[in-house]
């Protein structure tokens, strides 16, 4: 890797040890046109190795804006962010981190190993190699047998959990996950989360999570991210203590509903304050 | 969006300055007499005979058809794009009937769909514009209604038959694209399928078939130039490229006129089409730029 | 656009094609009896209308006469056909491969897709084929260049038309993901926009190969050399040899269902392993 962290010019001496460090982060869509959209204001937050962290909020809160200013897949407007240690630009160029949307986004042109194998393509990673890895990612996400399957041969949640697989092919140390099982339904969802849990403690790795489900933030996260709309901004922080162990059993646990709670009381004072934003069931904002 | 059409016209300007530049370039390197590359006699003549300059050609566009006659060849010609504009429409009204009506059957009887669809696509794949002379060659033959049979209706006829396919399966897809829950909706009114069909199907068919009816207009166009051509009937455009292109030795620039009248031809009906989808449309979300 | 959600199978059904022979034959005849049926009525009642109301031949020939025609003047169809059936061929070779080029260069350069959008709309509206008739001045008479270029032409904008849609229309999960892959563009090209292109080129093809044949007769029309179904039939029409005639539109429908054919083949055996196809235009 050539990772020449050359410009440290924050004096926050944590932005090494943190995964993740957004700094007096905004971020203003159309500057200047009467569709001048301000998106996130002032956001600050460290998320630590190993972390699991949700985003939550109503529509409009920019908690999709927030993963793609991490993610590098758009520049902010003003403030910094640092993954690894670095500008995430450069994180971005060293495939420091995975990510998964929504829609799984498969290319139905290739097989599922052939999925997998893309970001090691990317890299440069011979054949031999790459075919290696697919099949461990493949065995990780549970389908040992399905590397020569077609995409569309696939359920939609076989479908996510290859897209799993391909944004944690380059063993990164970062997932960045876009309401990911927001087209599941409730069933594989809640199969979906228990394995995705299973595989972070397996690959120690740290996850961004945005979501509009309030128990599917709390059942995954160490700690929950509330945040409210226009302009997008933290309202809240609120530690999950379910312990590193989740399985069904943890969906009844008393602190479990203690936590949705409080995840959904915090909500509701994001829903006071403002005029009439109600969180919505619907596909979150861009 | 206004602004969006403004530079699409100054890009469309740019667009035939530049190829107009081109065609004057290639006459000053391009060989007389044209040329051949591994024996093929692929590079054009580039002589005022078979490429006229492009001033020339505009400049035609204000000397009459002919010694007889006084007025600039440009009214002439328009004359002969106002017949077959008139044949193309009634092409294009026959074949919008026509294509609807078997969408409107297709979408009714699902055997229907099976039995008809596979010909209608069949009948675009197989050239029978080619039949132009035989159906023509009905005209004056039979009565209809005690109408007799003119030439020119076999020629809208003939269009009918281009414009028909792409409005029955744009229509065909537009009737069957009612959101199910909107169809549940209407059953759940108990209304009968003909009210389904006036309420919900055809309004939510109008986004498939507007841009059905631009390719229709386009064909029905060609279908009455190409009928013309075919058939020796006189009095529109195509027959007039025709023969202008057969005295093109003596008067190389006339035949370009010819092709400018049809040009301005499709690109009315194509407007009048545009026109009424405006109309129709003016109440509905603008879509994303196709 | 990507196909990815719109048809899941369930979870334990993932297998491509399970299903044993006998049902697929007997899925086919549901596809294939209607439309058969239908056809074989109409050429029957065609052929009892001409007998039944004693039509004259030059009004209307019977099937039968047709198929009779067909036969005996089958060295001469095929002559004809072979002679429109190449100009198609040869033009819609070069308009494939020209339309092709072109979609990469109009992504490429933007100024150029600029320029030659508005042009593209516009050639859409006007009937394009009358053009021809300039073509044949700029070469010999007896050239067969100038039908060519018209069918490379006309296959051209299809071509360009739908290939230019599937480079562009690359969904937006692909897009985000190569760009969170620090993908360059040309890596942008080659995982996503061509593989997602090639669907497209298809549908065109299948558009273009039965409108190549059509535009190369129809070109003959327009003057030129006489020895192609474009000179035949309207030649024998006007001769009142109406059967003769009707046997050269049965070789241009055969040569038409032909190109069809050919395109779907190749279609399905470049295209058979990805799933449902996306609706191209």
């Amino acid at each position: 890797m050539k990772s020449q962290h050359a410009t440290a010019n924050s004096g926050a001496p944590s932005s090494v040890a943190n995964t993740v460090v957004v700094d007096h982060l905004s971020k203003v869509f159309n500057a200047g046109k009467p569709s001048e959209v301000r998106a996130l204001a002032d956001i600050e937050l460290a998320i630590e190795p190993g972390e699991f962290i949700s985003l939550i909020g109503p529509s409009g809160c920019g908690k999709s804006t927030l993963l793609r200013l991490i993610a590098n897949l758009i520049e902010p407007s003003e403030g910094s962010i640092m993954v690894n240690g670095k500008s995430a630009a450069q994180a971005r160029v060293d495939q420091d981190y995975g990510m998964a949307f929504q829609q799984a986004g498969l290319f139905d042109w290739r097989s599922v190993q052939k999925n997998i194998e893309l970001p090691l393509e990317l890299k440069g990673w011979d054949k031999a190699r790459r075919a290696d890895r697919a099949q461990e990612m493949l065995e990780l996400v549970k389908l040992p047998e399905f590397a020569r399957y077609m995409p569309w041969q696939l359920s939609g949640g076989m479908q996510q959990r290859v897209a799993i697989a391909r944004a944690l092919a380059a063993h990164p140390q970062l997932l960045l996950m876009d309401e990911p099982f927001g087209a599941l339904d409730e069933m594989t969802r809640e199969h979906m989360q228990a394995e995705l849990l299973q595989i972070c403690n397996v690959t120690e790795t740290t996850v961004v999570f945005v979501t509009h489900s309030i128990p599917e933030a709390v059942y995954l996260s160490d700690r929950v991210v509330v945040m409210s709309p226009r302009p997008g901004r933290i309202t809240d922080i609120i530690d999950v203590d379910l312990g590193r162990n989740r399985d069904d059993d943890t969906r009844e646990d008393d602190r479990f509903y203690a936590s949705i709670t409080s995840v959904r009381e915090a909500l509701r004072r994001v829903d006071d304050g403002t005029t009439s934003v109600r969180p919505r069931g619907g596909v979150d904002d861009r | 969006m206004t602004q969006r059409a403004v530079q699409r016209v100054v890009l469309f300007a740019v667009a035939l300055f530049v190829g107009a530049a081109m065609w004057e370039f290639y006459k000053v390197i391009g060989p007389a007499d044209g040329g051949s590359v591994f024996g093929w006699h692929l590079i054009p003549k580039s002589n005022n005979q078979a490429m006229p300059h492009t001033w020339d050609i505009v400049d035609r566009m204000f000397r009459p058809e002919s010694a007889a006659l006084d007025e600039p060849i440009w009214r002439t010609i328009l004359g002969y794009s106002w017949y077959t504009f008139r044949l193309a429409l009634v092409g294009l009204v026959l074949g919008v009937v026509i294509g609807t009506a078997i969408a409107v059957l297709a979408a009714r009887f699902s055997i229907a769909e099976r039995a008809i669809m596979p010909w209608v696509i069949m009948s675009q794949t197989v050239p029978l514009i080619a039949l132009a002379p035989q159906v023509v060659s009905w005209s004056g033959k039979f009565d209809i209604f005690g109408w007799e049979w003119k030439k020119w209706m076999s020629v809208s006829l003939l269009a009918a038959f281009l414009a028909f396919f792409p409005i029955a399966v744009g229509t065909l897809r537009g009737l069957k694209s009612a959101p199910p829950a909107a169809l549940e909706l209407m059953d759940s009114y108990a209304a009968s399928w003909w009210r389904t069909l006036i309420k919900l199907r055809f309004p939510a068919a109008i986004p498939h078939i507007v841009p059905a009816a631009k390719l229709a207009a386009t064909l029905s166009v060609v279908g009455v130039i190409v009928s013309e051509v075919s058939t020796g009937v006189s009095g529109g455009i195509g027959r007039a490229v025709i023969s202008y292109q057969q005295t093109a030795s003596g008067d190389p620039t006339k035949p370009y006129a010819a092709v400018v009248g049809a040009a301005v031809l499709g690109l009315a009906l194509y407007g009048l089409v545009v026109l009424v989808d405006v109309i129709v449309m003016r109440n509905r979300p603008q879509e994303a730029d196709a | 656009m990507s196909a990815l959600t719109s048809t899941p199978a369930s979870d334990g059904d993932h297998a491509s094609d399970t299903s044993d022979t006998s049902d697929a034959i007997r899925r086919a005849v549901a596809v294939v009896w209607p439309p058969l049926a239908f056809g074989l009525a109409f050429v029957l009642l065609w052929e009892a209308v001409v007998k039944g109301f004693d039509l004259k031949p030059y009004f209307l020939p019977a099937p039968s006469s047709v198929l009779d025609a067909f036969f005996d003047n089958l060295d001469n169809v095929w002559s004809a056909t072979r002679v429109s059936g190449t100009n198609a061929f040869v033009g819609l070779l070069a308009g494939a491969i020209l339309g092709v080029a072109l979609s990469f260069a109009l992504m490429r350069f933007d100024v150029l897709n600029q320029l030659v959008s508005p042009l593209a709309v516009a050639l859409n509206a006007i009937p394009i084929i009358v053009i021809v008739a300039l073509f044949s001045s700029m070469y010999p008479s007896t050239s067969e260049i100038p039908r060519r270029l018209m069918v490379t032409i006309i296959v051209n904008f299809i071509v360009l038309v739908n290939v230019s849609k599937g480079l562009r229309q690359v969904s937006r999960t692909h897009l985000e993901l190569l760009r969170s892959l620090a993908a360059s563009p040309s890596d942008v090209l080659r995982k996503a926009r061509i593989p997602n292109a090639i669907p497209y080129f298809f549908t065109s093809l299948k558009i273009a190969a039965p409108t190549a044949v059509i535009t190369a007769f129809v070109s003959e029309y327009f003057g030129g050399r006489q020895h192609g179904l474009g000179y035949f039939i309207p030649s024998n029409f006007a001769n009142s040899k109406t059967a003769i005639a009707w046997a050269y539109v049965v070789g241009a429908c055969l040569l038409g269902l032909a190109f069809y054919l050919i395109s779907i083949l190749m279609e399905y055996i470049t295209q058979h392993n990805r799933g449902p196809a996306p609706g191209g235009a």
